[in-house]
Parts: C-alpha cells; sequence; structure tokens
C-alpha cells in the first residue's frame, strides 16, 4: 500500500496543476492571497529558460503570440529533464509535435528553434573523445580524423544565414556544419554546399578523400575530376586551418 | 569534509561569476557549492571551468531536481547520474530541499510545499532511505522557505523533526529561510530553531531575501544577508556545533569583494561561536 494518501497526494497535484497552468485550485488551509508567487515563481523560472534559449525566436514572434506558445507548453507539456537547462529541447520539439509552424503560417519555425537549439546544445555537450591522428600522410587516400564535437544538419530555410524577418520565401536545401573549437569551446558555424555536406558525411563514414571523390564525380554530374579535386582539396584545407580536420585517421 | 584554509564559509559557484572568480583571489571561500543539475554531462567551456574550480576547492552539492516530496516515483536513472558526479568530484556533502519540485511527471524546477502530514511524513522517510542507499551516503535535507502552508496537519517544525529523526539523514539548515517563514508565518525564528533536530545539523545556508510587502519576504538568493539574519545566524550557530557554511548569492551578483566582505563577516562570527578546539565535522 502506498504510504502516501491519496488525498495528500491530490493536494500535491492541485497546487503543480495551477503552477502550470494558473487556473485556481481548491486548496486545504492555504494563505489565498500568496498563493498566486508559486504560479509566478515557477512560470518566470519556465520563461526564463525558453527566452534565453531561443532569443531570435523570442524577438521575431509578436508579444502576444509567444505569450501564449509559451503559456499553452507550460500548461500542456510535462517538463521530463530533470536539468531545467536541458528543457528547451522539449520547447522545440513540443513545437514540432503540434504543428505550431502551421497553425502560425511560419514554415520556417521549426527552423529557426532547431537552429537555436544546436547552438546550446553544441555549446554544452558532453565531452567526446578524439580520435587518436597523425598529421603525416595521404591525405587522399586516408580516412580523415573529424573534431567529432559538431553536428552536420540540412534546414529548409537559412535560418543560420538570413535574419527571421528575411526568411519567407527563401525555401531550399541548406546545409550547415556547426562545431565546438577544442582549446576556447567556442562555436562555430558554416554553411556549406550540399557537395561539402556530402564530401563531409562520408568523411565521418571514414571514406577516403579519393574514393569520396571518385563517387561525388558522377553523382553530382561534375564530370570533371581534377577540378572537383581542387575545390574539395580547399575546403579541407579550410576545415584544417579551423582545426576541424586536426590530422588523419591513425589505424 | 576537508575545507580550505581552515575556513567555515563556502560560496555558491555561479557562471555569472565563475571567471572573475577563478582568475582573482578576491573571493576566499572554505569550499565552493553547485546544483549537480546544472553541470551533470555538460562538456566544453563550462566544464573546464568546473575542473579548474574542483582543483581549487572543495565541492559540495546541493540539488535541485530530486524532488524527495513528491508523491511520484524516485528517478532512480537521474540518482545514479548524481552518484556518478559525486564520486568524480570527491564531494562530501549532498544536501537537497524539503519540498517538491516534481509532480505527476512534470518538473516544474522550482520548490513547492510538501503536506505537513503524517503520511507525507512516512512516504519521505522511505524515500530518503532509498536515496541513501543508492547513494551510499547520508542526504542532508533543508528547510525551505513557503509562502503558504498546504493541507497541513502539524506544524513545520515537528514535520522536519519527525523526518529527520526518522530517517536517519542529515539537515540543512538554512537561516535565512527560517528568518523568512517566521516573518511570513509570524512565528519567533529562535524559537522555531530550538524545536529542530540541532544534533542532525550537518550544513548551513545563508543568503539574502526580498521583502516585496508588509506581510511578504520573497526568498530571492538576490540581495545581500540583511542584519537581522546575521544575528539568527550567530545564535544558531551558538547551538551547533562547527558545521560548514554557505553563502547562496544567485542573482543580482554584487562585486566578489561585496561578497567576500559577508563570507568575512560570517567567518568572523563563527570564530568567535565556534572555538578553535573543536575540528570540523
Ligand atoms: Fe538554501
Amino acid at each position: 500500500m502506498p504510504l502516501l494518501k491519496e488525498d495528500t497526494h491530490a493536494q500535491q497535484s492541485k497546487l503543480a496543476h495551477y503552477c502550470k497552468t494558473g487556473i485556481k485550485p481548491d486548496l486545504i488551509g492555504v494563505i489565498e492571497e500568496n498563493l498566486h508567487h508559486y504560479r509566478r515563481l515557477v512560470f518566470n523560472i519556465g520563461i526564463d529558460t525558453i527566452e534565453t534559449a531561443y532569443p531570435i525566436t523570442y524577438r521575431f514572434l509578436p508579444d502576444e503570440i509567444w505569450d501564449k506558445l509559451v503559456y499553452d507548453y507550460y500548461a500542456e507539456h510535462k517538463c521530463k529533464t530533470p536539468q531545467v537547462w536541458r528543457m528547451p529541447l522539449e520547447f522545440y520539439e513540443y513545437c514540432v509535435e503540434k504543428d505550431i509552424q502551421s497553425k502560425l503560417n511560419m514554415p520556417f519555425l521549426n527552423d529557426l528553434l532547431h537552429f537555436e537549439w544546436l547552438e546550446l546544445e553544441v555549446h554544452t555537450m558532453d565531452d567526446m573523445t578524439y580520435p587518436s591522428f597523425t598529421t603525416k600522410g595521404d591525405w587522399l587516400n586516408s580516412p580523415l580524423a573529424l573534431n567529432p564535437e559538431h553536428r552536420l544538419v540540412k534546414f529548409t530555410y537559412p535560418v543560420h544565414i538570413l535574419a527571421a524577418t528575411e526568411l519567407e520565401g527563401k525555401a531550399g536545401d541548406y546545409f550547415l556544419l556547426m562545431y565546438r573549437e577544442k582549446e576556447s569551446g567556442k562555436v562555430q558555424c558554416m554553411d556549406i554546399s550540399i557537395l561539402y555536406a556530402y564530401i563531409l558525411e562520408q568523411l565521418q563514414n571514414g571514406i577516403t578523400l579519393q574514393a569520396i571523390l571518385t563517387e561525388a564525380d558522377t553523382l553530382f554530374q561534375i564530370n570533371d575530376f581534377e577540378m572537383l579535386k581542387e575545390h574539395a582539396l580547399n575546403f579541407i584545407n579550410d576545415l584544417k586551418q579551423r582545426e576541424f580536420i586536426p590530422g588523419l585517421l591513425n589505424t | 569534509m576537508q575545507l580550505k584554509d581552515n575556513k567555515h564559509i563556502g560560496i555558491g559557484f555561479r557562471k555569472d561569476f565563475s571567471e572573475e572568480f577563478l582568475a582573482s583571489d578576491v573571493l576566499k571561500p572554505a569550499f565552493i557549492e553547485l546544483a549537480p543539475e546544472n553541470w551533470i554531462g555538460m562538456g566544453g567551456y563550462w566544464k573546464k571551468q568546473l575542473d579548474k574550480a574542483a582543483e581549487k576547492y572543495p565541492i559540495t552539492c546541493h540539488g535541485l531536481s530530486l524532488s524527495i516530496g513528491s508523491p511520484d516515483d524516485l528517478d532512480l536513472d537521474f540518482l545514479h547520474k548524481i552518484k556518478k558526479f559525486i564520486k568524480q568530484y570527491n564531494v562530501q556533502i549532498y544536501s537537497e530541499h524539503l519540498s517538491y519540485a516534481k509532480c505527476d511527471n512534470a518538473h516544474l524546477y522550482d520548490l513547492l510545499p510538501i503536506p505537513f502530514r503524517k503520511d507525507a511524513v512516512k512516504h519521505i522517510i522511505s524515500r530518503i532511505k532509498q536515496v541513501q542507499d543508492v547513494l551510499e551516503m547520508p542526504l542532508a535535507l533543508e528547510n525551505v522557505s513557503y509562502y503558504t502552508p498546504v493541507a497541513a496537519e502539524m506544524d513545520e517544525a515537528t514535520f522536519i523533526s519527525e523526518i529527520v529523526n526518522g530517517s536517519g539523514c542529515n539537515m540543512l539548515l538554512d537561516v535565512n529561510n527560517v528568518y523568512v517563514n517566521s516573518f511570513n508565518h509570524k512565528y519567533n525564528a529562535k524559537e522555531f530553531i530550538t524545536k529542530l533536530p540541532l544534533d542532525k545539523v550537518s550544513y548551513i545556508h545563508m543568503a539574502g531575501h526580498e521583502q516585496i510587502s508588509d506581510t511578504v519576504i520573497i526568498d530571492t538568493h538576490g540581495e545581500a544577508v540583511i542584519d537581522q539574519v546575521f544575528d539568527l545566524f550567530e545564535y544558531t550557530t551558538g547551538l551547533l556545533k562547527p558545521v560548514p557554511v554557505l553563502l547562496e548569492r544567485d542573482f543580482n551578483i554584487p562585486e566578489l569583494k561585496e561578497l567576500q566582505g559577508e563570507i568575512t563577516r560570517m567567518e568572523t562570527i563563527v570564530s568567535k561561536t565556534w572555538k578553535k578546539e573543536h575540528a570540523i565535522a
């Protein structure tokens, strides 16, 4: 038998529900005029956390739309994570699940929230082990080591390039490489083409540059291997300078 | 716990001032306290800052989301993460709030008042035992500030005492919270303190608050500690054996030398009330 009586549980549930919704509960033995402090404190923590995580979306959406969205989220959603700084991910997931972007007729909303969440995620994500690498060897025919602390994502809207006010009508294929610098911990963003996104994805899979480019030459109907190689090597050099590619994988 | 330079007063480690704190020695705490929830699973820049801090100071943990008073089941997965963190940073004190922050599977990220009732006491005692079994260390539970009782059938001091004595856990005595509650609920703070299980107090909190009306003080941790709370602190430490004391400052962070001023004032008080022959618990 549970030690906690149903009635006590019910009192606790009512207070918690009030904090989530702001709808006055009937509770036993409370100081009515002080109850609102709990709703205010709980709701403010929630709002602050979300507004700090999504500053662009927050500034872009009209106040009344934002306020309703945050109100609905807090009232309807049950926050699962015990770590409040991870909670904004649940807000993003909630917006996707409820298809808020269609309801608001803002088809770029999911991408925008995703982008803002990624910045937070890449900045804070757990340290990952770098692969063992060497700087000497055949760069074309050896698998390359990549900074593991990164995300490679595809967007339908260029949320990482344009201001939110300029996104309308810009649907397309956009690729973003976001990574964390090892020493400084700073987050860097690179807008890359579909070809470079393909190369990076294949490099991640341990495929050599020579093999990737041979494949890409036909896949992207370039049919000029030397030119492709030159461009690709420039791209790789850029990533080397950024220390995103520190060297060749030690095998 | 081995405190730095044989002092007693620690400071809450906040991201807001970590850079300045670690780069200077304006603040001279005996230890630092942090919420494990804010650091578990975090890498990059903040992990480096945390590791730097851990090299310089002993760490105590003060949790936020255990929700010991919740009707929900304990989150064992989360508890194991806490345990790992505690081991990793050689944490000697893990404290939490005698309140609930999660209900019906929803986290609220704030401290709600538990009904002061017999069944809640039993429920919480069994949960404390479960937590202590998993962590293999005692839990220290803090008296929280509250703005209204809910469905109470006993007084606050009895509620706290029954839980602490019945579970064998330690108590974190937050002196400011006693002051805040004594104001909001119109009782005598010193009298209240004498009713607590003082032999179980293993840790003390001190903080500032904000009086928002003639009848209500909110426990903000955003202001300097007021004289009346220092007085209550002096009174309280006179009743206790030496334990670590923490200055909580979460918002509205002033110049670090101001915080050090508060630390020094507390250090001066305990150097009087806790004579040097006492070894720290
Ligand atoms: Fe406290």
